[in-house]
């Protein structure tokens, strides 16, 4: 059945002109040299004073970088991307010198306050000084600790010194490269190796900040992490790189926001996020990607081309990725999980909006090694105007993976007879032991709900929408608070009307 | 940019057969179709031939009646396959099916062979196409079929593929169905050292049906690839797919299904359904139903499952006093019976039947 004219009116807020985030800050900011060579490896190396072998590390992905292909088999188009175009380093000027908040420049601060992120009030109103705070007062209030990105450098990380005292370290990679070598070097590459992919490779050689989260042995980290990631400067692209490592027992929620200025020009970004669960750890991880989508007509706009993976290592580890992708002229992105320790559960929420001339090529990768492991997937796709989207996701099942269980469901609604809707599910089984199920219909989900509500008076389509939007919420809820808000005015779309 | 191919003995004896050309320079430059093609992801047709010997051969082929005509393809398929088929298979036997006609094609290939035909069901025909496809030690049969179903006719397509543990076959079929045209397929197939079934579907006008259903059991050794595009153009169309394999040890089933609908095609029905089976340990089951939709008014649907036979339904008939080997094999029949009951041809749709029974005993 055809959209309804409410979830039109709501997809109408999300078109490109209502972008609010396309502002640019003025800075005095410093750029590496143009193009990519060893150059500006070299630059980026000395920039952040690495040890050599971090260095040998990039230069050895730069050479891998030239001998493979950019991949052709997502459904996006795009004229051909020059990468001897583009910055790989921009930062504020004297970034590196920020000790604390104090010393990060007003137009920063301002910038993320305009974003909704106050740096600084956050840690003065709700911060170190809060000793007295009681646990119903934490409830209400709830803390995030920040690590805030711009351009090329973490130009500041909040709550740290709180965050220490959990032992939870929570800092910039740059600066664990420095302070934690031994870890760095132990993970660093070890979910995502060097040469993994096209983009991944491409990151390997040049990327500059990122986050890295250590939670140790039986921790649950006090606190929601997050990182704000900005692109500023024209004509560069952001490589930033994260590591979050999830040891023995521990938890750790994780928020990940981006946003970029309205520029016509397109802007490349190509992160690399590799997460690691050891034993009986958990770790949640959530998006709310809302890069520069480009105007209407398909001008500019930010090329998100990431490669996002966790390694349940341990035996019932489990990770969970929850996605909210509303921004970004082109998408490419397939959080995965490596289920190899016994007992381990993958799981990946996604809701993706596309408009305007978006193009999104989406998905998961479910990789079942060990016995008993779990996975579920929930992906919801909306197109409107004159966008495509591509839900692609592989399941795959090893031989040794008995009794692995998999549920993947994936519905698109299109909006308007412009758009483009595809499903692009693999499947790979290889034990007679493991129960594999894809769904893509709206009435399988709720049959009997459908039912109860239609008894209760609704009619079909009421209830429907009543229904999936029941879903949908809870999508939304696997999201820490503070983007639970921003991204139910992105989703407040009604799903009626799905089709597989 | 793309590092050249090496071609393997094989390819290149049909490299050698063929005239010069861009079909002879595309097969230079990238091979037969290999893993890496991703069309071709899980039926690696490149690697499987260069162990098979570079004999030229031919496919024969028993049909229950003369052709209309033989003449040259009027229009290049695209396809490599497809298109190896016209240019080494000699010219195309075109048959025009009359009303209440069985046609029955037998193919069969001995070393290395191509062939293409043609069949053509007029308007308002209703007719019944039958194909078998078998191969002797070492052969690689590779054949094209053009199917066009005009206006309001009616076509029955029943294809039986034997087992051929020492043999390779590619058939690449393209229907074309005019306005409120309608076909039914059932395949039954119990594959190869490796087996594709390709089938291209276009429903051209409005109002066509399609209806393509098969069964697959693949024993040791052997592999089957169903792999299929169904394109809806016109409006109103509609789709049913149901496939159901089951695999032993050492056997691996590949179903690719993509349905794909046009911005013209507003109130298309369309629904893939694939269910697999894994009989033991080392069995392998690959599948990509794909849906690419560019109208906002259609009902489109795909599942997939797989799984091992249900312990409580076993459970329940060895209650009932039968030992676990019947017990199973009945379920397993049961299971996989499903597409070709949903055959209207009585006849066609017992004997395919009678043919899953005596398979699924001497696996």
């Amino acid at each position: 059945m055809p959209a309804v004219k409410e979830t039109i009116e709501d997809v109408r807020q999300l078109e490109a002109d209502k972008y609010k985030y396309g502002f640019t800050t003025e800075i005095e900011q410093e750029y590496g040299p143009k193009g990519l060579s060893e150059e500006t490896i070299r630059f980026i190396s000395e920039k952040k004073g690495e040890p050599d072998w971090l260095l040998q590390w990039r230069l050895e992905a730069y050479e891998r970088f030239k001998q493979i292909e950019e991949p052709d088999w997502a459904k996006i188009s795009h004229p051909p991307i020059d990468y001897q175009d583009a910055y790989y380093y921009a930062a504020p000027k004297d970034a590196a010198k920020y000790k604390s908040l104090d010393e990060v420049p007003q137009e920063l601060l301002d910038t993320y306050k305009k974003l909704g992120i106050p740096l600084k009030e956050a840690e003065v109103l709700l911060g170190v000084e809060g000793a007295a705070e009681t646990a119903a007062e934490a409830r209400d209030k709830p803390r995030v600790a920040v690590d805030a990105v711009f351009d090329s450098v973490s130009v500041a990380t909040t709550f740290k010194e709180e965050l220490k005292k959990a032992g939870v370290i929570f800092m910039s990679i740059s600066e664990a490269v420095q302070e934690h070598p031994e870890l760095i070097k132990k993970y660093l590459g070890s979910v995502v190796p060097v040469s993994d992919n096209f983009f991944a490779t491409l990151n390997s050689a040049v990327f500059t900040d990122g986050s890295f989260v250590y939670v140790p042995k039986g921790v649950r980290c006090p606190m929601e992490l997050s990182t704000y990631f900005r692109i500023n400067a024209e004509g560069t692209g952001q490589f930033e790189r994260t590591l979050i490592i999830a040891d023995e027992g521990a938890y750790v929620s994780y928020l990940e926001g981006c946003t970029a200025p309205m520029r016509d020009e397109n802007q490349l970004h190509a992160a690399v996020v590799e997460l690691v669960a050891l034993d009986d750890a958990e770790i949640k991880y959530s998006t709310v990607q809302n890069w520069w989508p480009g105007d209407k007509d398909g001008k500019g706009g930010v090329y998100n081309f990431v490669t996002k993976r966790a390694d349940c290592r341990g035996r019932n580890s489990k990770v969970s990725w929850t996605q909210v992708e509303t921004g970004s002229a082109i998408t490419w992105k397939y959080p995965s999980c490596i289920l190899k320790g016994d007992n381990s559960q993958g799981e990946f929420y996604s809701i993706a909006v596309t408009n305007g001339r978006q193009q999104a090529d989406t998905g998961t990768k479910m990789i079942h090694l060990g016995k008993n492991t779990k996975s579920r997937v929930i992906s919801k796709g909306i197109s409107a105007g004159r966008s495509d989207q591509t839900y692609r996701g592989l399941v795959s099942v090893h031989a040794k993976a008995e009794g692995a269980r998999n549920f993947t469901q994936c519905d698109s609604l299109l909006i308007g007879d412009q758009c483009g809707a595809h499903t692009v599910p693999y499947v790979e089984a290889k034990t007679p032991k493991a129960t594999l199920e894809h769904e893509a219909t709206t009435s399988k989900l709720s049959d009997d709900q459908l039912f109860y509500a239609r008894q209760r008076g609704l009619d079909e389509e009421t209830a429907v929408a009543l229904l999936v939007n029941g879903f949908c919420r809870d999508v939304l809820q696997e999201l820490p608070m503070e983007f639970a808000v921003e991204a139910q005015a992105l989703v407040k779309v009604s799903l009626e009307g799905s089709v597989g | 940019m793309t590092a050249p191919v090496r071609l393997s003995d094989f390819e290149n004896a049909i490299a050698d057969a063929l005239p010069e050309g861009a079909l002879l320079d595309e097969l230079m430059a990238k091979g037969l179709p290999h893993r890496r093609v991703e069309a071709w992801k899980w039926t690696d047709l490149k690697t499987v031939l260069s162990r098979f010997p570079a004999e030229a051969g031919e496919v024969i082929l028993h049909a229950s009646r003369e052709p209309d005509a033989v003449a040259k393809l009027e229009r290049e398929p695209s396809m490599i396959m497809p298109r190896l088929a016209a240019a080494l298979g000699g010219d195309c036997a075109v048959y025009e099916l009359a009303d209440g006609e069985t046609l029955n094609l037998d193919f069969i290939g001995s070393a290395t062979g191509h062939r293409i035909v043609s069949v053509t069901v007029p308007a308002g025909v209703e007719a019944v196409l039958h194909e078998s496809y078998q191969g002797g030690k070492g052969s690689f049969a590779n054949i094209a079929v053009n199917i066009t179903v005009a206006e309001g006719a009616k076509l029955t397509r029943v294809i039986e593929q034997n087992a051929m543990p020492n043999s390779a076959l590619v058939v690449t079929s393209g229907l074309s169905l005019g306005p409120e045209a309608s076909v039914e397929q059932t395949t039954l197939g119990f594959g190869a050292k490796l087996a594709r079934l390709e089938t291209h579907v276009l429903h051209s006008g409005e109002g066509a049906k399609l209806s393509m259903n098969g069964a697959y059991v693949l024993g040791e050794g052997l592999h089957l690839d169903q792999t299929s595009n169904v394109r809806h153009a016109g409006p109103n169309g509609e789709t049913d797919e149901l496939f159901k394999g089951a695999v032993a040890k050492g056997g691996r089933g590949v179903f690719q299904g993509k349905i794909h609908v046009e911005r013209a095609a507003q109130k298309t029905d369309a629904q893939m359904q694939h269910r697999g089976l894994l009989m033991d340990a080392g069995a392998e089951i690959d599948a990509k139903p794909e849906l690419e939709i560019y109208a906002d008014d259609v009902i489109c649907a795909h599942g997939n499952a797989f799984g091992a036979i249900d312990e409580d339904a076993l459970f329940y008939m060895r209650q009932r006093g039968l030992d676990e080997a019947s017990a199973r094999a009945m379920l397993t029949c049961s299971f996989l019976a499903e597409p070709i009951e949903k055959m209207n041809h009585e006849g066609l749709r017992e004997a395919l039947l009678e043919r899953l029974t005596d398979r699924l005993e001497t696996l």
